[in-house]
């Protein structure tokens, strides 16, 4: 077993290697390059262009700025939250749950889009009723500046930064704030001189994290920073490559080093962070249930702020798709605008080829690269985990690499690579660019599914006298299955909505449903984008049902095997 | 069924280092009795149990289990481990988390293509054996770790193998129910008169479970005998001090009596049981179990083996002090009856039956 799986380990990380190594090689090349088309001599030309340009500076304030404050927003946001659910007695905790899942389900777009028809200072709904309200000659709320990007970006990143948080509030040593109290401290001053302080590592790996996601998106500086003139890295180099006559992928490339390497830096410092948090927080093995501190009468103001927080977060940005794509222009709910509605928004996007064709290839990249993306998941999971030499270990690292690379930094690679091969503009192209940036999506379900198949499972089977097709069958796929279900719902719906890395790689012919997004939002066609929109968010809910369902129905048929009585 | 194994070795790598697991390996194993590998971890008891089982293959040797050779490098078989028709409860237990009681017991059945009403009359039979009865639909992971325990060994029983193998069953239980389970064990395995084999690093668990113990150290059979033959009457220092508390004495032989062999030791001369082959001169070890040592308030008395020293600690664990009792210039650790009114620092005498005094081989 051991010798016939070395080839195995040295293939996928060839395969892993190029796909997550060769788009950096390249963005580092081209950097130093003269152009797309060749790379020329060798010219540190436009780093100096780029670097020197006098907006440079304020593009980098911009980011600071931004990247910090949806840390700061989110972190706070999250710590709220994930104190209240695990250490108080708030009623109807589901709640939380729901929060923590709801990325997969609304693309960041069309969050950041819905806000925008909140908020923005011409005709945004809100600003629209409180001016028609208090008579208000200008509108009080305007979504384009930095304050505006940091409210969205930070509430897309409130679940990131509450999934790292609430683990480490669970697992809290309660006997270390008891003792706080018994010492004579107040539950507020056991909070801030005991509580917050334990969990430092957690939330600086919160702000971390939340920081490289900021600086890696794009949807939010795109729809909401670019109308407003307030460009971060991202959309710099966005502007660079897409905008105007001259684009230049080197200077892009050059750009993006910068993005790069601090997005990288910061990953080891999260992981340090990790880390170190093992050390902090005392994860206690007698499974102590946290003690709960009773809100009184404190518990339904909190739990409104809950409530209204799952509506912010899920309910309104769908509503306000599903209205703007009714309503002939932007205008505020009323008898007349009710009897305005029809499906015309949904009957143009419907008849426009190439909204339908951003339809297909979008479903295509999700059902086919999330299966090829799960295949080759399974069999790295399964060198990583089950094989283990020396070389599982760099296969590990490999393949948790691009977690660290802001999409539209390694789509710029992407470019640099594909534009030497026949895949440059193919729907292929894409279909790489997605398997080898969102890989840890698929490996992480996987490697835990994998983790939990002891090898004592396997055993007992051949024990029994189960051959190894029978032993597969009955007992290793069916304790997969969870895993590769959540794995392919994972990349799936991550490649339906996928916009930083497409919209460097899309190509005419190659529409994406973020992309044509996009450019709605551009043109100011807001009906069509609403409707578009929420086709996007069907077919994601559509592909997560199926998956669901189709796994539940094969664990079930293996389970049983027929033979269990009645 | 009694199982065979001759010459077996096996060693691997780790860490640039060659590690012997089991080393020139011989031993009969009688059909139907309880036979257990006592050792401390790294012994090899679980590399040979896995190598009879065949999850393991060995480098060398021969492995026959009833007239079936399953095992042989120079005859090159191997059977694998689906067609050796044993059965094993793991460590872990092994109950796989995506069936049902039902499922997993009934498992090895299915692989045999039985009939359905002969799997569920047979899986209702041993579950209720183990009772566990009426659990059929639970999800084994519902389940109380004693009762996962009993699951795994209902799915080893349920297609009557002619060998059972156990690699430390209990270690996963808390220490109330380790006890509990160990007495139901016994019970079980009494009842059914089959071939179990019982790797364990817990002696108390060995000496009442098994029929015949083989103690392992570094991948060698150090000593094999009843758990009394072991107890008692060890031949290896290193059994001795393993299998329970003991003062192990250092000394040499002085005289060979009829009855009795006398040593030398630093105590002065120990009165102990005969030994057959030792002559004068050879350098030995008394082995005298604390349980086995009397103490008494005053000196006096009359017979061999009489002492006198010095309380240096004792502590009360409640059916007894243990104590340890200074003489001359060995500390002796004693067990004192909790009625005895002595204290730390006190003079007392002590004295030990001969027979009570074993001698070890160093």
């Amino acid at each position: 077993m051991q010798r016939k799986s070395t080839p195995l380990t040295f293939g996928l990380i060839v395969i892993v290697g190029l796909l997550t190594v060769c788009p950096v090689v390249m963005l580092i090349l081209g950097s130093f390059s003269q152009g797309l088309g060749s790379f020329g001599t060798f010219t540190l030309d436009k780093y100096i262009q780029s670097y020197t340009d006098p907006a440079f500076a304020e593009i980098i304030v911009n980011t600071i700025i931004f990247t910090l404050g949806s840390a700061v927003v989110a972190t706070l946001l999250a710590l709220f939250l994930a104190y209240l659910n695990t250490r108080t007695n708030i009623p109807f905790k589901f709640l939380f749950r729901i929060i923590s899942i709801i990325p997969m389900m609304i693309p960041h777009i069309l969050f950041a889009v819905s806000w925008l028809l909140l908020l923005n200072p011409s005709n945004g709904l809100i600003n629209l009723f409180l001016k028609d309200v208090f008579n208000l000659s200008s509108s009080p709320f305007n979504i384009y500046t930095l304050p505006g990007m940091i409210l969205v970006e930070g509430l897309l990143d409130l679940p990131i930064a509450y999934l790292i948080l609430a683990p480490a509030l669970a697992s809290f040593d309660v006997s270390m704030e008891e003792s706080s109290k018994v010492c004579g401290a107040s539950n507020l001053r056991t909070l801030f001189m005991v509580t917050l302080p334990i969990l430092r590592p957690a939330i600086l790996a919160s702000i971390t994290l939340v920081i490289v996601r900021s600086l890696a998106s794009f949807a939010v500086p795109s729809v909401i920073g670019m109308p407003g003139r307030i460009y971060v890295l991202a959309t710099h180099i966005y502007r660079i490559i897409a905008t105007g006559f001259a684009t230049d992928y080197g200077m892009a490339a050059a750009v993006g080093m910068s993005a790069l390497a601090s997005s990288t830096i910061l990953i080891y410092l999260y992981r340090y962070l990790t880390a170190e948090g093992d050390k902090y927080v005392t994860i206690s093995s007698r499974g102590y249930r946290p003690a709960v501190i009773d809100l009184k009468k404190a518990k339904y103001p909190f739990f409104v702020i809950v409530a209204v927080l799952s509506f912010i977060l899920i309910v309104l940005p769908v509503l306000v798709l599903l209205y703007t794509s009714m309503v002939p222009y932007s205008m505020v709910p009323s008898a007349r605008a009710f009897s305005m509605m029809s499906l015309r928004n949904w009957t143009e996007v419907l008849g426009d080829p190439i909204s339908i064709l951003s339809v297909k290839n979008s479903m295509f990249l999700g059902i086919v690269g999330a299966t090829l993306g799960v295949i080759l998941s399974i069999f790295v999971c399964y060198a990583i985990v089950k094989v283990r030499t020396a070389a599982s270990g760099i296969l590990e690292s490999l393949s948790f690499l691009s977690f660290s690379f802001p999409g539209i930094v390694i789509g710029v690679g992407f470019m640099w690579l594909f534009v030497r091969t026949p895949l440059y503009a193919t729907i292929w192209a894409l279909l790489i660019g997605y398997i080898a940036t969102y890989l840890p999506y698929g490996i992480r379900p996987l490697t835990s599914a994998f983790v939990q198949i002891h090898a004592h499972l396997e055993e007992s089977s051949k024990v029994c006298g189960a051959g190894t097709l029978y032993t597969l069958r009955r007992i290793i796929i069916p304790l997969l299955i969870p895993g590769i279900v959540s794995a392919w719902i994972l990349m799936a719906t991550m490649f339906v909505r996928e916009l930083t890395l497409s919209v460097v790689l899309s190509r005419p012919g190659t529409e994406v449903l973020a992309v044509q997004v996009l450019r709605f939002a551009e043109d100011g066609l807001w009906g069509r984008l609403s409707a578009l929109g929420i086709i996007m968010i069907l077919i994601s809910t559509t592909l997560v049902i199926i998956a669901s369902l189709t796994g539940a129905k094969f664990t079930k048929i293996q389970t049983v095997g027929g033979d269990e009585p009645h | 069924m009694d199982i065979h194994i001759s010459k077996l070795s096996k060693s691997y790598f780790s860490e640039g280092r060659r590690i012997e697991a089991l080393f020139d390996v011989n031993l009969a194993i009688p059909a139907n009795e309880i036979f257990t590998l006592l050792g401390p971890s790294g012994c090899g008891k679980t590399t040979l149990l896995r190598s009879i089982v065949g999850l393991e293959i060995p480098d060398e040797g021969e492995i026959r289990i009833g007239d079936e050779i399953v095992f042989s490098k120079d005859k090159g078989i191997l059977v694998p481990p689906e067609k050796r028709g044993l059965s094993m409860v793991f460590q872990s237990y092994a109950i796989w988390p995506h069936m049902n009681v039902f499922d997993n017991v009934a498992y090895p059945l299915q692989t045999q293509k039985k009939p359905k009403e002969e799997i569920r009359d047979r899986v209702k039979k041993t579950l209720h054996f183990v009772q566990l009865g009426g659990f059929e639909n639970r999800p084994a992971t519902k389940l109380s770790g004693g009762q996962q325990q009993r699951v795994a060994l209902a799915r080893a029983l349920v297609a009557e193998p002619k060998v059972i193998l156990f690699d430390e069953p209990l270690s996963n239980l808390d220490a109330k129910l380790r006890e509990e389970t160990r007495k139901e064990l016994r019970e079980f395995l009494t009842k059914l008169r089959i071939t179990a084999v019982y790797v364990t690093h817990d002696r108390i668990e060995a000496l009442s479970l098994s029929d015949t113990v083989a103690v392992m150290k570094d991948g060698r059979i150090v000593e094999i005998g009843t758990p009394k033959k072991i107890y008692f009457d060890s031949d290896r220092s290193f059994v001795a001090d393993f299998i329970g508390r003991a003062n192990l004495v250092e000394g040499s032989i002085s005289r060979v009596g009829i009855n009795h062999t006398i040593v030398d030791t630093s105590l002065g001369p120990i009165v102990c049981r005969k030994k057959k082959d030792v002559s004068p001169g050879d350098a030995v070890v008394v082995c005298i179990r604390p349980e086995f040592i009397h103490v008494k308030e005053k000196a006096g008395g009359e017979g061999p083996n009489l002492f006198s020293g010095r309380i240096d600690s004792l502590i009360f664990v409640g059916d007894a002090y243990e104590g340890e009792i200074r003489v001359g210039d060995t500390e002796l650790i004693v067990r004192v009856e909790p009625t005895l009114d002595v204290k730390q620092g006190d003079t007392v005498a002590l004295s030990f039956d001969p027979n009570h005094c074993s001698i070890l081989l160093k």
